[in-house]
C-alpha cells in the first residue's frame, strides 16, 4: 500500500535570529486532512515555524505546500490562513470594517469560515470595545476566511472561553474533513492531544542544538 | 490601478481620520492659514498697497513646514505600527503583493495630508477672494500644488522611514529627526560649509534638489516671482543659468523623485524584510 503524497512538506528548514538558532533542520510531513500540534516550550519556535510557513519570515533548507515551494506566489498564499498569536486591530475600526478589508483582501465571503453563529462579534461592534477574547475570535475568522487548504493557527484558543474553544475546536474538525492540513501552535499539549493527528516536538535537544528535534508522533495514525 | 491597493488606502483613511490628534493638527494649519492671510492683508493695506503678496509669502512659509511635518509623521506611524501591533504580518500573510500594502498606505497618507492643505489654504482662500485680482490666481495656484508636492514626498518619506525602522518609536523619531533635517537642518548647515568649503552655485543647487521641502519652497519662489531679486541666491541662479521654464521643470522632477525612490525604497525594503 503507498503512502499518500503529503501535503506539507518540511526538510532541513532552519532560522536564525543574528545567529541564535532558532529553528534547526527541521523535516516534516504532513498529508492532507491532517491536525498537527506544533508544540514546544516557550521561544522553541513555534511562532516562527508558522511565520516562516506564512511566508512571513526568511528562512533556510525547504518547505513546500501541494507541491508548491514555500513561500509560495500569491495564488498559494489564498489557500493559506494564518492567525498571529497577538494581533492588534485598530481600536475605532468596527468588526465589520476589519471582515470587510479581509474579505475583500481574500476575496471570500464573511459567512466563508464555517464558524459558528454568534462565534465573530457583531459587525457594529468597536474593536476598542472587545474584549481579549472576542478580538481572538475576529482574528480567527480572518484566518478562516474562504476556507484554506493549509491552515497556520498561532496558540488559537489562548483568550477563548469554553463554548468558543469547543466552537472552533469542532469547525476545526470539519476543516480536517475537508482535506485541510491544519498546524496548530501551542505550548498545551493536554488541550490538543485528543484533537490532533500529529505532533512536532521543537523541545530542547542538548545533543543537536537547542530546538533541533522535530520529534514526528502520529497519535492517532494520520488522517 | 489594483484594486486591493485601493482597499488598503481606504482602511488606512478610516484609520487615520480617527487619530485623536489629527484634528487637532488640520486646525493648527488652518488657523495658521487664516492669521497669515489676515496679518498679510493688514500689513499691505498699512503700506497702502493692494493685492495678496505678503499673504502668499506667509503660506508658502507655513505651507511647506506644517503638512510636511504631519506628512511625515503619519507616513512613519502607519507600517511601524501596524508591525508593532502584528497586524502587519497578518495583512502580508494575505494573498497580495508586499508592495500594494506600501502604496496604500502611501496614498492614504498623502490623500489625508491633502485634504488637510485644502482645507487649510481654502480657509485662506476665503478670506483673499475678497481683494485677489485673476493675476494672483496663478500664483495660488502654484502654491497649493508646490506645497501638495512636498508633501507628498514627506508622506514618500515617512512611509519609508516606517517600512526600516523596527518600532513606531523609533519610525515617529526618525519622521521628526528628518523635518527637523529637511526644513531647518540642511540649510544652516549648507549655510556654515558654503563659506568654509568655497561651495559654487552648482554646490547650492544641489542642496536644494536634495532637500524637498527646499525644492518645494524654491519652486514656489520661482513660480510666482517675475523680478530676480526677490528669488534668493538659490532661485536666482536657477532663473539666470537656465531660465524659468527649465528650473521649473527641474524642481518638478526632483520632486517627482523624492516621491517615487522612497516609495521604490519602502516596497523593497518591506519585500526583503521578515515581518
Amino acid at each position: 500500500m503507498s503512502t499518500p503524497e503529503p501535503a506539507l512538506r518540511m526538510h532541513g528548514l532552519s532560522k536564525r535570529y543574528r545567529h541564535v538558532p532558532v529553528l534547526d533542520e527541521l523535516c516534516f510531513d504532513a498529508p492532507a486532512g491532517a491536525l498537527a500540534l506544533v508544540t514546544g516550550t516557550n521561544g522553541a519556535g513555534k511562532s516562527t515555524l508558522l511565520r516562516c510557513l506564512a511566508g512571513l519570515t526568511s528562512f533556510t533548507g525547504s518547505a513546500w505546500f501541494r507541491g508548491e515551494r514555500l513561500p509560495g506566489s500569491i495564488a498559494t498564499r489564498r489557500h493559506i490562513g494564518y492567525l498571529p498569536q497577538d494581533v492588534g486591530f485598530p481600536e475605532a475600526a468596527t468588526v465589520g470594517e476589519v471582515l470587510e478589508l479581509f474579505c475583500g483582501l481574500r476575496r471570500a465571503a464573511p459567512d466563508s469560515t464555517g464558524l459558528a453563529d454568534g462565534f465573530v462579534p457583531d459587525a457594529d461592534a468597536q474593536v476598542g470595545t472587545l474584549s481579549g477574547g472576542q478580538r481572538q475570535r475576529l482574528a480567527t475568522a480572518i484566518a478562516l476566511l474562504g476556507r484554506p487548504e493549509l491552515l497556520l493557527l498561532d496558540e488559537p484558543t489562548a483568550n477563548l472561553d469554553s463554548w468558543a474553544r469547543g466552537s472552533l475546536w469542532e469547525t476545526l474538525r470539519a476543516h480536517r474533513r475537508e482535506g485541510a492540513t491544519i498546524l496548530v501552535a501551542s505550548p498545551r499539549e493536554d488541550e490538543v492531544v485528543g484533537s490532533a493527528d500529529l505532533t512536532l516536538n521543537l523541545s530542547a535537544d542538548p545533543v543537536r542544538g537547542p530546538h533541533a528535534l522535530a520529534e514526528l508522533a502520529t497519535v492517532r495514525g494520520g488522517a | 490601478m489594483d484594486a486591493h491597493v485601493l482597499r488598503i488606502t481606504r482602511w488606512e483613511v478610516q484609520r487615520l481620520v480617527r487619530l485623536r490628534w489629527l484634528p487637532a493638527m488640520v486646525g493648527l494649519f488652518a488657523v495658521g492659514c487664516l492669521v497669515n492671510a489676515f496679518l498679510g492683508l493688514r500689513s499691505l493695506r498699512a503700506l497702502g498697497l493692494t493685492g495678496i503678496g505678503a499673504s502668499l509669502d506667509g503660506l508658502v512659509a507655513i505651507g511647506v513646514l506644517l503638512p510636511p511635518l504631519l506628512a511625515l509623521v503619519l507616513g512613519a506611524g502607519a507600517l511601524s505600527g501596524a508591525r508593532e501591533r502584528d497586524l502587519l504580518s497578518l495583512l502580508a500573510a494575505q494573498p497580495i503583493r508586499r508592495s500594494t500594502i506600501v502604496l496604500g498606505t502611501f496614498l492614504a497618507v498623502s490623500a489625508v495630508v491633502s485634504a488637510t492643505v485644502g482645507l487649510g489654504f481654502g480657509a485662506a482662500l476665503v478670506v483673499l477672494s475678497g481683494v485677489a485680482g485673476a493675476t494672483d490666481l496663478w500664483g495660488l495656484t502654484v502654491v497649493v500644488l508646490a506645497t501638495l508636492g512636498t508633501s507628498v514626498a514627506a508622506a514618500a518619506v515617512g512611509v519609508l522611514l516606517g517600512a526600516v525602522t523596527s518600532n513606531r518609536l523609533q519610525a515617529v523619531a526618525a519622521a521628526v529627526l528628518a523635518w527637523f533635517a529637511l526644513a531647518l537642518g540642511l540649510d544652516l548647515l549648507f549655510a556654515g560649509l558654503a563659506p568654509g568649503l568655497h561651495l559654487g552655485p552648482r554646490s547650492l543647487l544641489v542642496a536644494v534638489l536634495v532637500n524637498p521641502v527646499e525644492t518645494g519652497r524654491v519652486l514656489t519662489l520661482l513660480a510666482t516671482r517675475s523680478d530676480p531679486a526677490t528669488l534668493g541666491p538659490f532661485g536666482a541662479y536657477l532663473d539666470t543659468r537656465f531660465g524659468l521654464p527649465i528650473a521649473t521643470a527641474m524642481l518638478g522632477s526632483a520632486l517627482a523623485a523624492w516621491i517615487v525612490l522612497p516609495v521604490t525604497g519602502a516596497c523593497l525594503a518591506l519585500r526583503h524584510r521578515d515581518v
